[in-house]
């Protein structure tokens, strides 16, 4: 059992780590002499931070690296309690088969401040005997005295090349094949991002496994939040609460992020500028507010009740007929 | 034991007010007794004032009773099978009956409660089972149609003096000095809700020896949805800054005040550049909900609370002189329904985040393509088994149970066969996995037949069913696919012939 490809292509070792060639580089040589400080990755989903961290820890850690390693993501329950009881046991142990342990803990930038200050403390106490990776999407969420008590490391989005390289490989050895226009399509959608790349690329080949173009548009549009367009022509036609409430069906029911939402209206808001639904004038006034609502959301508003605001803008625009 | 439930009325004659109400009822229960079939019974009211009880008290009259409310899932299939269980143990004779309970009917929900009416209706058709449905909203779209097929019994908030007097008889039993007028501030608050009269007094009383009308202070403070409406409908119908100031002063979440003023803004609000006005009040107030909640820092939330009220206040023209219904947010309702959903959505996304290193939020977010990949049911079979998930988890991502794993599966190897003639380059990899899957298919039966009629996403699946046996022997795989790569597709004779020998 090897579970999806994310998984099963998941490299195992820094050397296989794809992109990031400013990173790796460097983390081998902690593990050549040794020692690490505490580390922090920042950037964004999907280029590598975790696979590096774990790469990270089996070759510094070695054979036990298991029993010396310690991951917490974000789903776990991590308020100060965790933080002082899970981590403080964990770290203040010696370690054992290995020079010292790990402390792993993913979207430090959703624990909330008081979480990190404590968090801060367990790292000053326990120097000697562990070291943490840290990772997160914007180092601006994370307190600076932990900031300055990481060596900092920003990954960068995976570039289309590196993307379409490892894509090979994976569908060489899963025996499917795909045409060079279906490769450049996964690309552009995954925005740098391999774990989605490799969805795609999957999902793709259940539908054939020659994939192709089409295949991986029918994929992006069967994997993008539906029912879009129709919000924003009930806003477009003045019918406000039939627009929230379908917004408010998606979002709550079918469990739709914000991110996802609000990526997906400025999509379908292009592509009516283009097909001429939206004069020039209408869409430019549109996107300014979207991007002033994305900008909200991102901030740690409610996202549902910023989307609602922006179905609004909406509400005073005609469609050109 | 909960005052509500060591005080609830242990017979029909304990029940105070509802004299009618009763009559109807011990009427209904007699006519079942000799053997007639009497229209279902329909109670309608406001909450606590009895609704339950009356059921519960029916209930004695009959052997048995089964009772289904809003917190169970009430979809077509479940209401008719756990009915028919009800139904099946009972006999033609009364002392057989047993009577159906359903709470709260108007709760029933449109899509996840998908065809709860229609079941109910059935039900009543067949009109073998005494039957008892209770709802809150007598003007409930959903209960509209079953309200023809029943008798309806309203029942009616209980009087002032009657609640008075039950909760003099409470402190009494309790042994609790009290002031007359206490209770009485207690009932008119209540709003002939008897239950929640019965709860202040509870919270107020229990363990003390005496209360007065400093033990109020306690309820006053707890703050009902009612208070919370009235600043609501103070912060939409007024401009007056004072007024909109004191209406704030209500003791609840200011998240839950905003929702709720969201909620009714364009209930009570017309013109478009109104909403739009008020909604980026209310987006700002959000957004300082957001940052007092990250940084801590509780001082931002007097800019929510002016923005949410005077902001949203004075985005309107002038006040509207109408009668708008306000409601509670659409936002819980869709919550409560969904928690079932929910709770399986969590749920999977923490194994699979187990397996995968990473959060719910980032496993979410690969739902869709997980939903598409599920589609394939060999693919489907081994994430299931990879991902542990059972059979109600697997529904997440698809609606089809997944087929047990079949020995044989001619279908998908013939068309693998007959691709392999069009795809000579692809010859070498399909050989590999047909060959593989002649292993498991009985020799005679093989090859191309039924080709036309497979679908075309069994394909891929199979290649990683096969696949994965493929690894699992490589050694022989690898000489196999080499045999294969020379012969061309007719000869599956010989490719069979090779791997059982290999097997």
């Amino acid at each position: 059992m090897q579970g999806p490809w994310v998984e099963k292509y998941r490299p195992q070792t820094l050397e296989e780590v794809v992109g990031q060639d400013h990173i790796i580089p460097r983390l081998k040589r902690y593990v050549e002499e040794g020692n690490m400080p505490n580390l922090m990755f920042t950037g964004p989903a999907g280029v590598g931070k975790t696979t590096t961290a774990l790469a990270l820890a089996k070759e510094m850690l070695g054979e036990y690296w298991r029993q010396n390693f310690l991951e917490l993501n974000a789903s776990d329950a991590r308020g100060i309690d965790t933080v002082r009881n899970d981590i403080k046991n964990f770290s203040r142990l010696k370690s054992v088969g290995a020079p010292f342990r790990i402390i792993f803990l993913d979207e430090v930038d959703n624990m909330t401040k008081d979480a990190q200050h404590a968090l801060r403390r367990e790292m000053e106490m326990y120097t000697k005997t562990s070291s943490f990776i840290l990772s997160c999407n914007y180092s601006s969420k994370i307190i600076d005295p932990i900031q300055s008590r990481c060596a900092i490391f920003r990954f960068t989005p995976i570039k289309g090349s590196q993307i379409i390289k490892r894509l090979k490989i994976i569908a060489e050895a899963e025996n499917v094949t795909a045409t060079a226009g279906a490769l450049e399509s996964i690309v552009y959608f995954a925005e740098g991002d391999m774990r989605r790349a490799v969805n795609i690329l999957q999902a793709s080949s259940t539908i054939d496994n020659q994939i192709t173009e089409e295949s991986v548009h029918e994929v992006i549009s069967k994997a993008k939040p539906q029912d879009v367009r129709k919000i924003i022509n009930s806003a477009l036609d003045g019918k406000f609460m039939e627009a929230r409430d379908l917004l408010r069906e998606v979002m709550v029911v079918q469990g739709t992020s914000g991110e996802d939402m609000i990526t997906q209206i400025y999509q379908e808001v292009s592509k009516m500028a283009m097909e001429g639904l939206l004069d020039q004038e209408t869409y430019i006034d549109l996107i300014e507010n979207i991007g002033k609502f994305d900008y909200r959301i991102r901030e740690g508003s409610n996202p549902r009740i910023q989307l609602e605001a922006l179905l609004t803008k909406f509400l005073l625009k005609d469609k050109e007929s | 034991m909960l005052w509500t439930e060591k005080y609830n009325p242990k017979n029909f004659d304990e029940v105070l007010g509802n004299a009618k109400a009763k009559d109807e009822i011990e009427d209904w229960i007699n006519a079942w007794m000799v053997g007639e079939h009497p229209k279902p019974l329909l109670l309608v009211g406001p909450p606590g004032t009895g609704k339950t009880t009356l059921a519960h008290l029916a209930a004695q009259e009959f052997a048995d009773s089964i009772e289904l409310n809003a917190s169970d899932k009430r979809s077509y299939d479940i209401l008719l099978r756990t009915i028919g269980e009800a139904s099946a143990t009972s006999s033609l004779f009364n002392q057989g009956l047993k009577l159906i309970i359903l709470d709260e009917v108007d709760g029933i929900h449109g899509t996840d409660d998908r065809g709860g009416v229609r079941a109910i209706s059935k039900i009543i058709k067949e009109g073998h089972h005494p039957l008892i449905m209770m709802a809150n909203d007598p003007y409930s779209k959903r209960i509209k149609s079953l309200k023809t097929k029943c008798q309806v019994i309203n029942i009616k908030k209980v009087h002032t003096n009657s609640i008075i007097a039950l909760l003099k008889r409470i402190c009494i039993k309790e042994g609790v000095d009290f002031e007359e007028h206490v209770l009485r501030t207690l009932a008119k608050q209540s709003k002939g809700d008897l239950r929640s009269a019965i709860n202040d007094l509870e919270i107020m009383a229990r363990g003390k020896k005496s209360i007065t009308s400093a033990d109020l202070e306690v309820i006053s403070k707890k703050d009902d949805i009612h208070n919370i409406f009235d600043s609501v409908r103070t912060v939409l119908k007024s401009k007056n800054p004072q007024r909109i100031r004191e209406a704030m002063r209500v003791e609840a979440d200011p998240a839950f005040i905003l929702e709720l003023i969201t909620e009714n803004v364009p209930r009570e609000y017309e013109k478009k550049d109104e909403i739009e006005e008020a909604y980026e009040m209310i987006s700002q107030a959000d957004t300082y909900l957001g940052r007092a909640f990250q940084t801590r820092n509780y001082g931002y939330w007097k800019y929510t609370y002016d923005l949410m009220s005077l902001g949203v206040a004075l985005s309107k023209d002038e006040t509207y002189r109408k009668f708008a219904r306000y409601a509670n947010s659409s936002v819980y309702t869709l919550l409560s329904k969904s928690r079932a959903k929910r709770d399986l959505r969590d749920r999977v996304a923490d194994k699979i985040g187990g397996k995968t290193h990473s959060s719910r939020r980032v496993v979410r977010e690969q739902f869709p393509y997980l939903e598409m990949m599920f589609q394939d049911n060999d693919l489907a079979r081994e994430l299931a088994d990879y991902f542990n998930l059972d059979d109600a988890e697997v529904k997440l991502f698809r609606s089809r149970k997944i087929p047990k794993m079949k020995k044989t599966k001619p279908k998908k190897s013939s068309q693998k066969d007959t691709e392999n003639k069009v795809e000579k380059k692809e010859s070498s990899a399909v050989a590999k996995k047909e060959g593989k899957k002649e292993k498991e298919v009985k020799p005679q039966k093989s090859a191309p037949r039924k080709t036309k009629s497979t679908p075309k996403k069994s394909k891929p699946s199979q290649n990683k069913d096969v696949k994965k046996l493929a690894k699992e022997k490589e050694a022989s795989n690898q000489k196999n696919s080499n045999t294969k790569k020379k012969s061309s597709s007719p000869e599956d004779k010989e490719k069979q012939v090779s791997l059982f020998s290999f097997k």
